[in-house]
């Protein structure tokens, strides 16, 4: 037994408290957050190296023994996410002080930032459904934080219309937990599992599990529930919007990635069918959307749908390959989503707007912000050899193994409608004649935006080019995670 | 009885689902805060209802009702609490600021 | 050979450091160098006792994706071509860009778009393949793009791109879809166990998205209309990338495939079908354009057409002549890029309107053009490698035999069509040169007094006309060395022919002076009879399908999204609600999820009843009352009943914590509130209100029937029996819910004061943002 475990979750919710107490003092603030940061990742770097030394790390917290108390498992999955929630945090807290305004970071940026991180591990890691929900309220509640920080009219506007559809899902979450507790008698994930595997998921327990899928789909802005994502991604700053983009609707597809491999996975035929077709959906819809506007931050925002499109497509296809493909998805996206808008809030930073009718030239102007950027396109696309390849072609392996043609055709065709939404931000936003716009004879120092996301940007290059270092792992854990009953013997040791 | 507590879970969803489906402001606050009760009601009602004694140990009382559920909705209630009157003062705040509290005119398109 | 293949990759690492001493020293001699060293590298395996070379190296073997790379005939024909080419135009472009270009760029686009060039002929491994295929259209993107303060550029490089990634992408799904059935990633061994493609159920989808890869990328009717437009790139780039190599790539890609898929009738009547048509559709417009680059570009277009007919046809000779003419091609047309590069360097304009009468100004660039021309019109003089090939192609399409069905039909056109397509070759070449270099000259109208090329720039298309000629004079000395040699390699056995110049007079012969009668007389009347290009392209013309696609794709995406994406709250809520509802009850049923079971019910007291009806009234009544106050305090009502059953139901600590909860925030509401700008009631139209009462009646009947259902199906024990037992010996409390809140479950109490924290700082910053905007 290893307290390890509740560092990932604990260090963010001490640092979050702490900096509340000097939130005015900036400086101090945020050399503060950068430490902590630092410390968190090493934190779940080691906590990485052990479970795939060493297997998972189960903590009973509070000595209560499974499946009464709450536990946390770190095993292979949780354990990889939370170390690319970690990379992401850190990114941020250095890109921050950039991109937010001193009023805004006084007012407990740090906090909420920490404090989402926190949920977020906890979300990653916790091993019991009711927990689950707990950690998604305080990652929501740091997000409502997040979001309306700078009280702009349209910012309140869409965060009024975020908390809203949230709160609903969130309502309908516990109700569902209550639902699956009156039938199988525990909240813990592990036990659960095991005593829906004895009944063969018969009954009521399938409508249950659809009912998780909504809850977790809603956050993960699935077809047809995404529509509080776009505009409420495109009205924070940057920096919360890069949060959010990479973290926020990943625990959403972390969340039915984990309950339909562990806990409701007998009657499969049913619910992938049902996935797959959403996925289509996703993709396309979410393609349509990132085309349909000149708002570069909105692109972006809408450019996450057909991701979740994506690694929904692998958990419907449900073969090794193709989950392998999900959480290679999942962890390419998380980073790349990051460093889009951390690359967009640059870009309305130096060209003072977001349409992308009004800019032109940039390139002339901005070249390193130019060149990550078409970089970053190209990751996203999934042009090979970066991160977004290796992905989809697993996706795309698995679905062909498994004949599911109409999916595979969607993913190529989103392929291209990513790239095209992509390439019009590129070809309108940075060629151009150079003196297209008026630009500040003065230029920003751009340094403080460009390494954060120089940094991630390697990472997804490196996910990509270097894949043979990666890979391997990430199979490890699509077979673990295709064999629910490690988890289960993990938690409840019989 | 349970029958009879799921019936009215399901109203209370419904009255709340409609609530929030209006267009003003307090109407759609108001819905969140039932669709809460409702959510909390079946958490009760999916433990046995007056299945024993209150959780509170007694000398001689050897059955109490499942004081989980009781814990988890005790959760839930301090959390929605929070979270409504977040959605309060930020309702308060956004009608101020938009200059009105009818939803349906605060659709906007415009990103600032 | 890895080394050969990076060395581009790894010298455009070096280029921005280099182009700083632009001035001094031209970017483009380092680029010079580099497709020198690999043409003189792979120059060596020619011979002919060649024999196929192939070499692994390992980079991500789980996913096997390996650089494997298959140096065999086909391969070789294509590594010289791109390598030799290359130098030529690396050492041209030396003259043609000058230094207060950004040359960096230039450069490090060009190296890239080599080795990419290289990777993709060279590989034999398909994920590889495809890598440097995507890199091949991305340079080209970028190189079109190169001048992109004008609006023709950025237009045609999002053409190029949009149409080749998105035959990359078809070409990925047939790749990926060929592996999964032969469990190799390798195009050897898949070609091996092609039986096991050919026999699968969905091998006329495979056939369609690989083919629907090459005729992309190798400008096939109907998906050509990339290539015009990207003639906005410098010349250099055009002669290099969208004629000698990068379109060829589609036909490499084709006979790289023939030996596996060449077995199926389909692959004979698709490709050689779209061959055809391509090669008359691109010769015929040919005639129609006014820019030099644009005849040439549908002039490429045309002959690639043709060669990818010969692939389909894939008899011996047609492949033998593919392969040729695929040299011959570079050869002439490399050659032809650069003149058209020169006259726009020398004249300062491209439109043959202005041009004319250029033979006394720029003589020795006339005469490169001319040999050019007759060999690419394929003009039967002893010396022209063009003619060769045009004479092959003839025979080979005399050589078809099928008995039935379109094939049949097919064998019988392809003779007519091929006179037909090479009579408007021989029309456009002798447009082309005839409208340049001779005719009336009016030197004053040009924007640029015209002179001969500086030397420099002439080497590169000296050269290339040398080749044009020795091939014409002496075809053996290309022929065995490697034509037969790329030949077999596609062919899959031994397709070794002998090239003679004289064969007689036969039917081949006799379609050469057709060609030339009638393209002689179309020449010479080519005023009278140019009308036709105001009606035929018309709505024919795939431009406007592609603007009409890329414009509307836009559109209508904004359209279909403004559709629901209106910002409305309710209208997202009542789309969620209805999949949540419509779905859950789907599944509900599916699954026969219903469940009664009444023998474990609690009794039903009179108090509860009246807790519940009033509870129900109240709840209603928060919708049905107009008076805001009023409504808040039926909402208390609800609260306070709520209390009330947690009594009942023996829960005393919810009960105080509902009630206490229910006070502040029925007081919360009421201090909001009034606060509001009250703006009336609004009305509901009657439809919307009958919609919002199905759909919220359809969720409260799915929480009731799933509650029920979940609750008559207990099926285990609920693990709370622990908590009774340990409460107090391990807990150290008599109160469970406490202990449990506090200890077993203290993590979500502990987070759950987090959720208030937070709430708080949010309020708190909600409000003191405000005060110190407006300070």
């Amino acid at each position: 037994m290893s307290n390890l475990a509740v560092l990932p979750i604990a260090l963010p919710f001490l640092a979050g408290i702490i900096v509340a107490f000097f939130h005015k003092k900036l400086i101090a603030a945020r050399i503060f957050s950068i430490v902590a940061s630092v410390i968190h990742l090493g934190v779940t770097i080691l906590i990485f190296l052990q479970v795939n030394a060493g297997g998972s790390i189960v903590l009973e917290l509070g000595n209560w023994e499974a499946p009464y108390g709450i536990v946390l498992v770190a095993d292979p999955l949780s354990a990889l996410l939370a170390l690319t929630t970690a990379i992401i945090g850190l990114a941020a807290v250095i890109y921050a002080p950039k991109s937010l305004s001193e009023l805004q970071e006084e007012f407990y940026f740090y906090s909420f930032f920490f404090l989402l991180i926190s949920g977020v591990s906890g979300a990653f890691l916790t091993g019991d459904l009711f927990n689950l929900f707990v950690f998604f309220e305080v990652l929501l509640m740091a997000s409502y934080g997040l979001i309306i920080l700078g009280n702009g009219k349209a910012q309140l506007r869409e965060s009024l219309k975020y908390i809203l559809i949230n709160l609903f899902s969130s309502m309908l979450f516990v109700t569902t937990i209550s639902f699956l507790y009156s039938v199988v008698g525990t909240v813990n994930m592990a036990q659960a599992a095991e005593r829906v595997g004895e009944v063969e998921q018969q009954g009521i327990l399938t409508t249950i599990a659809i009912l998780f899928f909504f809850v977790f789909a809603t956050k993960a802005a699935v077809f047809p529930l995404y529509y509080w994502l776009p505009n409420s991604y495109t009205v924070p700053n940057a920096v919360v919007s890069a949060l959010f983009g990479a973290l926020l609707t990943k625990v959403g597809i972390y969340s039915i990635l984990r309950t339909f491999t562990l806990i409701f996975n007998h009657e499969l035929t049913l619910t992938n069918t049902l996935f797959i077709y959403l996925a289509i959906f996703t993709m396309i819809f979410g393609v349509i959307g990132a085309l349909s506007t000149n708002n570069v931050k909105l692109i972006i925002a809408y450019n996450i749908i057909p991701a979740v499109g994506f690694m929904l497509m692998g958990i419907g296809i449900f073969t090794e390959t193709a989950i392998a493909g999900s959480i290679y998805y999942l962890v390419h996206d998380m980073i790349i989503k990051a460093v889009l808008f951390m690359l967009i809030g640059a870009i309305i930073y130096v060209a003072g707007t977001s349409d992308l009718n009004k800019m032109g030239g940039l390139i002339h102007h901005y070249p390193v912000l130019g060149w990550m950027f078409f970089l970053a396109t190209l990751v996203l696309a999934g042009i090979p050899p970066f991160s977004g390849f290796i992905g989809k072609l697993l996706l795309l392996q698995g679905g062909l193994a498994q004949e599911e043609i109409l999916v595979v055709l969607a993913a190529l065709i989103s392929s291209l409608g990513i790239l095209f939404s992509m390439m019009r931000i590129f070809i309108k936003g940075f060629w151009g004649e150079p003196d297209i716009m008026e630009l500040p004879s003065q230029k920003p120092s751009l340094s403080l935006m460009t390494w954060p996301i120089g940094l991630l940007l390697t990472i997804s290059i490196i996910l990509g080019v270097g894949a043979e270092w990666f890979y391997p792992n990430i199979e490890a854990i699509a077979e673990y995670v295709m064999n629910p009953d490690l988890y289960i013997e993990s938690v409840l040791k019989e | 009885m349970e029958i009879i507590m799921s019936v009215l879970a399901g109203i209370l969803f419904m009255t709340g689902v409609y609530n929030l489906l209006q267009k003003q402001l307090l109407r759609i606050v108001i819905g969140t805060a039932l669709v809460s009760h409702g959510a909390h009601l079946t958490i009760l009602t999916m433990g046995r209802l007056k299945d024993g004694a209150p959780p509170i140990l007694t000398e001689g009382v050897e059955n109490y009702t499942d004081p989980l559920p009781q814990a988890l909705i005790l959760t839930s209630i301090v959390i929605s609490f929070g979270v409504t009157s977040l959605l309060l003062v930020l309702a308060y705040r956004a009608a101020q600021i938009n200059h009105t509290d009818n939803m349906e005119q605060l659709r906007g398109n415009d990103y600032e | 050979m890895l080394l050969a293949v990076l060395l581009p990759f790894i010298i455009a690492i070096f280029i921005p450091f280099l182009s700083k001493w632009k001035e001094k020293f031209h970017t483009g001699i380092v680029a010079t160098i580099v497709p020198l060293l690999i043409f003189i590298y792979f120059g060596s395996f020619l011979g002919r006792g060649f024999e196929p070379v192939m070499r692994t190296y390992n980079w991500i073997p789980s996913l096997d994706m390996n650089m494997v790379f298959h140096l065999d005939g086909l391969s070789l024909l294509f590594v010289l071509l791109i390598s030799g080419i290359g130098t030529l135009v690396a050492l041209y472009s030396v003259y043609y860009l000058h230094t207060t270009e950004k040359l960096g760029h230039f450069y490090v686009y060009f190296l890239i778009f080599m080795g990419s060039m290289l990777g993709v002929v060279l590989s034999d491994n398909i994920y590889v393949l495809y890598s440097f295929w995507e890199f091949t259209s991305l340079s080209s993107f970028l190189l079109i793009g190169y001048w992109n303060h004008k609006h023709a550029s950025r237009y045609g490089a999002l053409k190029s791109m949009l149409i080749t990634v998105f035959g990359g992408l078809s070409l990925l799904g047939s790749l990926v879809f060929m592996h999964m059935i032969t469990g190799t990633s390798s195009i050897q061994q898949m070609i091996s166990d092609k039986e096991a493609i050919l026999n699968n159920e969905f091998f006329p989808l495979i056939l369609a998205l690989l083919l629907l890869g090459a005729f992309t990328k190798s400008a096939q009717f109907p998906f050509h209309i990339w290539l015009p437009d990207a003639m906005e790139a410098p010349t250099p780039v055009s002669a290099y990338l969208h004629s000698a190599t990068m379109v060829k790539a589609g036909l490499f890609l084709v006979a790289r495939f023939s030996p596996m898929m060449s077995a199926s009738e389909w692959y004979f009547i698709i490709v050689s079908s779209f061959g055809i048509i391509t090669l008359c559709w691109g010769s015929y417009m040919a005639v129609r354009q006014t820019d030099l680059k644009g005849i040439l570009a549908f002039s490429t277009i045309s002959q690639l057409g043709m060669i990818m007919a010969m692939l389909g046809f894939g008899t011996k000779i047609a492949i033998f002549a593919a392969m040729f003419h695929i040299l011959n091609h570079a050869t002439f047309k490399g050659s032809l890029f650069m003149v058209a590069g020169i006259v726009d360097h020398e004249t300062g304009t491209r439109d043959i309107r202005k041009l004319g009468g250029l033979m006394n100004y720029l003589p020795m660039t006339a005469t490169l053009a001319m040999i050019g021309i007759f060999s690419m019109a394929g003009f039967p003089l002893p010396f022209l490698n063009g003619f060769y090939s045009k004479e092959m192609f003839f025979k080979a399409t005399l050589d078809l035999s099928a008995q039935e069905g379109i094939a049949a039909f097919l064998t019988n056109a392809i003779p007519y069509l091929a006179v037909f397509g090479s009579i408007f070759t021989f029309v456009y070449s002798m447009y082309f040169f005839f409208g340049t270099f001779r005719g009336k000259s009016n030197i004053d109208e040009l924007p640029k007094k015209p002179h001969e090329a500086p030397v420099g720039m002439l080497i590169s298309p000296a050269v290339l006309i040398l080749l044009v000629v020795i091939i014409g004079l002496f075809p053996s000395l290309i022929n065995e060395t490697f034509i037969e040699h790329a030949a077999s390699a596609v062919y899959g056995g031994d397709a070794a022919k002998e090239i003679y110049f004289w064969h007689g007079f036969n039917l081949p012969l006799i379609m050469s002076l057709t060609v030339i009668a009638f393209g002689t007389i179309l020449a010479l009347t080519i005023s009278r009879w140019r009308t036709v290009y105001n009606f035929v392209p018309g709505i024919l013309s795939m431009n406007k399908v592609y603007d009409f696609t890329v414009d509307k794709s836009v559109v209508y995406s904004s359209k279909v999204t403004k559709g629901y994406m209106n910002g409305s709250l309710a209208l997202y809520m009542k789309l969620i609600l209805v999949a949540i509802v419509g779905v859950s009850f789907t599944f509900f049923f599916l699954t026969g999820g219903f469940a009664l079971d009444l023998s474990q019910l609690a009794t039903v007291t009179t108090i509860e009843l009246i807790v519940a009806v009033t509870m129900t009234v109240a709840a209603f009544g928060t919708i049905f009352t107009h008076n805001r106050i009023t409504a808040i305090l039926i909402l208390g009502v609800v609260g306070y009943g709520l209390s009330m059953l947690f009594i009942i139901y023996r829960a005393p600590d919810l009960a105080l914590t509902q009630l206490i909860v229910e006070t502040v925030t029925v007081a919360l509401f009421l201090l909001v509130f009034y606060h509001l700008p009250d703006l009336g009631k609004r009305g509901e139209a009657r439809s919307t209100k009958i919609m919002n009462w199905i759909i919220s009646a359809g969720f409260g009947l799915l929480i009731t029937t799933v509650a029920i259902s979940a609750h008559s199906s207990k099926w285990f024990d609920v693990i709370s029996s622990y908590f009774v037992d340990n409460s107090y010996k391990l807990g150290g409390g008599d109160n469970i819910v406490n202990v449990i809140l506090v200890d077993m479950r203290g993590l979500d109490t502990l987070f759950e004061i987090a959720v208030l924290g937070l709430a708080a700082m949010a309020i708190y910053s909600l409000i003191k943002i405000k005060n110190k905007k407006e300070e």
